[in-house]
């Protein structure tokens, strides 16, 4: 009986997907046209930065196509909303992989989500995934296993190094103790343990360690806690809308204006919702470079399609994501999953002729694979190098807050700057 | 037309899972009346039970005891039992109200367990690495899908059965008549809240064996898997399919799902990106509009429930049990 | 300490007020509505949306953030809210009442819910807002004791409305036709109460507290979509433990929950403090099945 229903079933299933799948065959232009897929937060809890990181994947396949395509066929960027539960990303991505016949998948954001989708999705169909976004250190365990077979990579720097940043910063600024009020995910844990250990080793306090849910109504309880120690200072690791909410009540409470941010709080969602004026004395961090041509390239870009600066947590990052990906498969000389992963670090890295972002390095890099050359992808975020677990060590930018709530760019710091801080710890 | 049929293997895989936890609800909800609004909590449970007793060694976990797979599934399901007999202990004296609202608070209480209690659960990471039963015999990930998803079926078909005989048996018709009138019950010699718990115990074990499939289907575990939106999702399917019938159960999963990931995928093709959190929202209302529509319209669900317990008792079930059945509705 | 104390009884007023609509659906309606709070969020979301259609100023009155645009506002929020209740329940609730198991309205009310807290984020979008960007100090009343206007005028208002509940329901012929069908629906009706008068004020006084409830929390903390979602524990915890039917009960029952929440992060990890008014909400029932205020029994 059971039995039964299932295979009617199947067969309804098989029907409307089938169907709607040649809706959108027959909708494409005859020409031929490879999917890229992506599978981000558009709704749910990350729903604020989703939609922005998107649109930059979006950026990357226009200008891509704009040079005339990868593997001389139009790409075409497949969205998909994970709605930030991780039964619907894998089901997203195994549509997108099994039926739509994606062989580069894009994202997710949130490690909860991206790490099923590689697990059960990724690795057994042997499609190369790149995330913008997941800061979980469990990726760098799970692919030194062997377990991911090298399918995964991921263009933003794991978060341990910017908790040793941002202790040399709250050092350097003076601070004897720091409160840290962090969000309960793989991403705040990971930066305050970091942060922690290098301050502490540089002689610091850290006064209390305060964790926060997410979605919360209201971080009263919270802020009062990390507040009742007095430190000199508040390091906050959270996403624009809970953080905005949590900084209010600890700026309403009397806390002090000595702020450090995390990288996730780059947005001006968040500094509106807080207020500029309070944030006069705040430092944050972010993965990026902010010069070199091959970010300005990007940044003009951005603007001239969105008319606003790319602000905001994972915008560089998707792009490149977004880049490598189709720069890997041109250079494969097939858009096929396993030829992609190995291709990934052959246009990134040294050596090769530098292509920065942009139609005109697209062009660039096809004309120089069709001759057989090397081409050396300088990203969004600046050099690009793949270790052998798919992640990226990066450089990262200092920024503040000016008086009329603009972001400011307050110092940088390169990957031997980085490294040689790791190294001093 | 190889990748719909992986698509299809992959949807009925998670469908399946789902059917098996629809059908605990169902013996929780449809035969006893016992409304549990934490059903994923007992997922949860079974899955974080499965993945602490058969997860690879880490020096930072409390877990990882390396077990074989099945005897993590199977101390997956003894935890979810042994969670569910602590709930109905609690609760079950309770008003009913009272039921739902604390089995909703468990459920969420589990999920800050799991996301706070780091040394036993891996926190807000997770469980990584975790073993996919018979893995290593297969060198093709297809064939293997097509494998767990006939292990999976097995699973549901035993549970399905089972409970089939379950509710068909004497002790099953006690539980509806405890769900009917528990003081005819009482004064016909049964015990309500010991029958109760039993079937609350039950039910949260199948959940349990859920969460362990769960396991093997993605190799990881975390706290974002067991949103309370799942519960939701899990009580339309049963709403839909309709309750007091496990084909019902089995049906809606497949609609309730279908939607779901269907209109996904509408939404995406349609909707330019910058209006797409929006339009997330206009599925969560589908499901509303779901779930109150078929309550409006057909309370007892697509199937509804079986009017006699007639295919094998025939003529053969009491009159008065036949009364009772004629009398829902 | 203090502080804690100080931030319970002020999260607790919020609470407060969510819970006598809650309490009083349970009570007289009999069952337990999941898409209660959603109206909170509801109130609060219109009352945004009268200051936005209309582009109003915040001007602020004396300390507070906010003023007699809000306050005009909220009017036309408790309006709206109204409106939502006394029409889903014709739509939904009326429709079930009577004809299903009771349980099966409590599922209805999960729909319910999940549809209008999607509707506002349709409307509205996910993103949290303010009332006003303008943030507001606190004052420092004693050593390590510090509060924000804002809060004791949402203190001292939720005091004035219980007051005004509990004497409505004591001394007008409604409160009383309303307490009789909350002892027993069969007895008032064979006195001559009309249950379906009973059932249009229960959503009328229930939607208006829950639309001021929403706005107060607005003012006090954010508006998400989800926020009366997150409230809904703590909301029931007020209810129960109060006794459902009891409105003093949810008061007392609310500023309770508030304080054990606050006062618990001295003690467990802040990552707990979500589970600890459903946990309070066991031990109470384990010990007095009734709530700690027992009022009406409820029966069944």
């Amino acid at each position: 009986m059971q039995k039964n229903i299932y295979s009617a079933l199947a067969a309804v299933t098989l029907a409307v997907t089938g169907g709607s799948f040649a809706g959108t065959a027959s909708a494409q232009s005859s020409d031929c046209t490879y999917p890229l897929g992506a599978v981000l937060s558009l709704s749910g809890s990350m729903a604020a930065i989703g939609g922005a990181i998107g649109d930059a994947g979006q950026l990357a396949v226009d200008q891509m196509n704009e040079a005339g395509g990868m593997l001389g066929c139009e790409v075409e960027y497949r969205l998909r909303d994970d709605q930030g539960q991780p039964n619907v990303g894998i089901d997203a991505a195994m549509s997108l992989v099994s039926i739509e016949g994606v062989e580069v998948l894009l994202g997710a954001i949130q490690s909860g989500i991206t790490m099923p989708v590689l697990t059960s999705v990724a690795v057994p169909e042997g499609v190369t995934q790149i995330s913008c976004c997941s800061t979980a250190p469990n990726f760098t365990e799970l692919a030194a296993s062997g377990d991911t077979q090298g399918y995964w990579f991921r263009t933003l720097p794991t978060v341990r190094p910017q908790g040793f940043v941002m202790a040399d910063i709250a050092r350097e600024r003076g601070y004897e103790s720091v409160a840290v009020i962090y969000v309960n995910s793989d991403y705040g844990v990971a930066m305050t343990e970091a942060f922690n250990d290098a301050f502490t080793a540089a002689g610091g306090t850290v006064t209390e360690m305060v964790p926060y849910n997410q979605e919360q109504a209201s971080y009263r309880a919270e802020v009062s806690t990390a507040l009742a120690t007095e430190p000199d200072a508040l390091f906050l690791v959270a996403f624009p809308a809970d953080g905005a909410t949590a900084l209010r009540e600890w700026l309403s409470f009397g806390g002090t204006q000595n702020i450090l941010l995390s990288n996730a709080l780059r947005a001006t969602e968040f500094i509106d919702a807080v207020g500029a004026e309070y944030l006069q004395n705040a430092a944050g961090i972010d993965n990026a470079q902010f010069d070199g041509p091959s970010v300005d390239a990007f940044n003009a870009a951005w603007e001239e399609r969105f008319g606003s600066a790319p602000e905001g947590p994972g915008l560089h990052t998707m792009y490149d994501a977004a880049a490598i990906a189709m720069l890997a498969a041109q250079k494969a000389g097939v858009y096929e999953g396993a030829a992609i992963r190995d291709a990934v670090r052959e246009v990134t890295g040294p050596g090769g002729e530098v292509i920065n972002p942009g139609p005109e390095g697209f062009a660039r890099a096809i004309e120089v694979l069709a001759e057989g050359g090397d081409i050396s992808y300088v990203g969004a975020t600046g050099p690009i190098e793949f270790d052998d677990y798919g992640d990226v060590s990066g450089p990262y930018l200092i920024w503040g807050v000016s008086e009329d709530g603009e972001l400011t760019q307050v110092d940088t710091w390169d990957v031997e700057r980085v490294n040689e801080l790791m190294q001093g710890q | 037309m190889v990748g719909i049929a992986l698509y299809i293997v992959f949807f009925l895989t998670v469908v399946s899972i789902y059917a098996i936890i629809v059908m605990g609800l169902n013996l929780q909800w449809g035969y006893t009346g016992l409304f549990n609004a934490g059903v994923v909590g007992f997922f949860a449970i079974g899955a974080y039970g499965t993945a602490i007793l058969s997860g690879p060694d880490n020096v930072r976990l409390i877990g990882g005891f390396e077990l074989p797979y099945f005897i993590g599934v199977i101390g997956g399901i003894l935890i979810a039992a042994a969670a569910g007999l602590i709930v109905a202990l609690a609760t079950l004296k309770l008003r009913e109200e009272y039921l739902a609202i604390a089995t909703f608070g468990i459920s969420i209480s589990i999920q800050l367990v799991a996301l706070n209690f780091a040394s036993l659960t891996g926190g807000a990471n997770g469980l990584v690495g975790l073993p996919r039963p018979f893995y290593q015999f297969f060198t093709e990930p297809s064939v293997y899908s097509v494998f767990f998803l006939c292990l999976v079926l097995v699973f549901a078909a035993v549970v399905y059965v089972a409970l089939e005989r379950a509710v068909r048996s004497p002790w099953g018709r006690v539980l509806r008549a405890i769900r009917e009138d528990v003081t005819a019950a009482r004064s016909l010699g049964k015990n309500p809240t010991m029958i109760r718990l039993q079937s609350f115990v039950l039910g949260s074990a199948i959940m349990g064996l859920a969460g362990g499939l769960y396991v093997g289907f993605i190799g990881f575990v975390s706290p974002i898997d067991f949103l309370p939106i799942l519960t939701f999702q899990i009580w339309a399917m049963l709403i839909v399919g309709g309750s007091g019938n496990n084909r019902g159960a089995v049906l809606g999963c497949l609609i309730v799902w279908g939607l779901w990931t269907a209109s996904g995928y509408v939404i995406s093709n349609l909707v330019p990106p910058g209006f797409q959190s929006r339009a997330g929202a206009l599925q969560a209302m589908l499901i509303g509009s779901v779930i109150v529509l078929t309550l409006l319209f057909r309370p007892r669900g697509l199937i509804g429930e079986e009017d006699v317990i007639s295919t094998h008792a025939g003529a053969s079930a009491t009159p008065a049990l036949q009364a009772d059945a004629a009398e829902k509705g | 300490m203090p502080q804690a104390l100080a931030d319970g009884l002020l999260t607790g007023a919020i609470y407060a007020l969510g819970a006598i609509g809650l309490t009083l659906t349970m009570g007289i309606l009999r069952f337990a509505n999941f898409a209660h709070a959603e109206m909170m969020t509801w109130g609060a979301y219109m009352a945004l949306g009268v200051l936005t259609v209309f582009s109003l100023p915040s001007a602020p009155l004396g300390p507070l953030t906010f003023g007699w645009p809000l306050i005009g506002a909220t009017v036309i929020a408790i309006l709206l809210t109204i409106g939502l209740a006394l029409l889903i329940d014709k739509l939904i609730f009326a429709r079930l009442r009577g004809r299903v198991n009771h349980l099966t309205l409590v599922f209805a009310s999960f729909g319910v819910a999940l549809l209008v807290r999607n509707l506002i984020s349709l409307i509205f979008g996910g993103e949290a807002t303010y009332y006003t960007n303008t943030l507001q100090m606190a004052i420092r009343i004693a050593p390590g004791l510090r509060v924000m206007p804002d809060q004791v005028f949402i203190f001292c208002l939720s005091i004035v409305l219980v007051i005004a509940i509990h004497l409505f329901l004591q001394k007008t012929r409604l409160g009383l036709a309303m307490r009789a069908v909350s002892e027993s629906p069969t007895l008032a009706e064979i006195n001559g109460i009309s249950l379906s008068r009973v059932v249009k004020w229960v959503w009328i006084i229930g939607g208006a507290l829950a639309a001021i409830a929403g706005v107060l929390y607005g003012v006090s903390v954010q508006l998400r979509p989800e926020f009366g979602f997150q409230l809904l524990l703590p909301l029931f915890a007020a209810a129960i433990i109060g006794g459902v039917g009891n409105v003093v009960g949810a008061v007392l029952g609310g500023f309770f929950i508030g304080i054990v929440e606050s006062m618990s992060v001295l003690v467990i990890p802040a990552g707990y403090k979500l589970a600890m008014p459903f946990i309070v909400m066991l031990l109470v029932l384990y010990v007095r099945p009734t709530g700690l205020f027992s009022g009406t029994s409820g029966g069944k």
